[in-house]
């Protein structure tokens, strides 16, 4: 099945450039409804708001991580199958393990560039 | 003789002026009541620990030299001037990095959203914004020499504490987490690794097959 590129695409990152990047190179992608929050407490009020396709999370940061949003999102009956991938700079084994266990869709490490994003998204949604 | 043997003989001596009246008493009595007075001094004197003398004497020197090391560590000068200095030229590094990274991603967007109909003026566009993310990126120049300064300050008080350190003696305790240090354990927050990430990308996507 193809994949919506109309569908939203919820950004969570506590640095604003770095939501900037990840929006512009999907709008590159040819994504077209991205929103963003500025951490997971922020984005679990978004997603309980209205249906995403897609979250993109990073993990550090306050006062809800990604990977506590990850764990929310993943209890959530209704949230629990929503494709989730974390962009991280937490690189360590444990944390990629630790995120996979918790159910993580992807996992990126930053410094990342537009075909590592566009490989996972591929992996996570199937081809567009 | 003994300490306790002279003080009781000093005793007895002043019993025995104080029972006669010491105007009465002969002066070769007083002179050698003052004789026994003399050799219980110096027997008491000559009985203290004369280790204990010498701890003192350690004592001293150790917080004459602590006193110098402390003075040499310039505390006042490292809480007063070097520390805010390096704090506020921490704060310009990342307000001037926010700064070219804003303008050059303006920049960028504009480029992205240029339409290329008019081939003169789309090249026109892509000089002149070239020009003003060349212009942005000397943002390098001015943080590197601030960071510079940050690092020389931070050499500055490494080298005074370890010679504290050092002088003193001074070893490590074990301190109780802060709740910051156990939140950041407890959620695996160690931030950017060093020289590239500690798991690379290939070895993370073997493990998302």
């Amino acid at each position: 099945m193809a994949v919506d590129l109309n569908m939203p695409v919820l950004v969570v990152d506590d640095y604003q450039t770095m939501i900037r990047i990840i929006r512009n190179l999907l709008i590159q992608l040819g994504f077209k409804n991205i929103e963003d929050a500025r951490d997971g407490r922020q984005a679990l009020d978004k997603l309980n708001g209205g249906k995403f396709g897609l979250v993109i999370s990073d993990w550090n940061m306050e006062p809800m991580t990604g990977y506590e949003l990850l764990e929310q999102v993943r209890a959530s009956d209704t949230l629990k199958s929503t494709p989730f991938i974390m962009v991280t700079a937490e690189s360590k084994t444990e944390n990629v393990i630790a995120a996979k266990k918790a159910g993580v869709s992807n996992y990126i490490v930053k410094p990342f560039n537009a075909e590592t994003l566009k490989g996972k998204l591929k992996a996570v949604l199937g081809e567009f | 003789m003994a300490a306790a043997e002279a003080a009781q003989k000093i005793r007895i001596a002043m019993d025995q002026l104080k029972a006669t009246g010491v105007r009465e008493r002969p002066l070769v009595e007083v002179l050698d009541l003052s004789h026994q007075m003399a050799d219980a001094m110096a027997a008491f004197f000559g009985s203290l620990d004369r280790s204990i003398i010498a701890e003192f004497k350690y004592l001293a020197d150790f917080i004459q030299k602590a006193r110098d090391e402390i003075s040499g560590l310039q505390a006042n000068d490292i809480k007063d001037t070097r520390l805010p200095g390096a704090s506020v030229e921490l704060d310009a590094v990342v307000r001037d990095t926010e700064r070219a990274t804003e303008t050059i991603m303006t920049e960028a967007e504009k480029l992205m959203s240029v339409e290329p109909t008019d081939l003169a003026a789309y090249k026109a566009d892509v000089d002149a914004a070239m020009m003003r993310i060349f212009e942005a990126c000397s943002f390098q120049d001015l943080t590197g020499q601030r960071v510079t300064k940050v690092i020389s300050t931070l050499r500055h008080i490494e080298e005074r504490v370890t010679r504290f350190a050092g002088a003193l003696g001074v070893t490590d305790t074990k301190q109780a987490e802060t709740a910051e240090e156990v939140r950041a354990r407890e959620l695996l927050l160690s931030g950017p690794a060093m020289n590239g990430p500690s798991t690379s990308q290939d070895d993370i996507d073997a493990l998302f097959p």
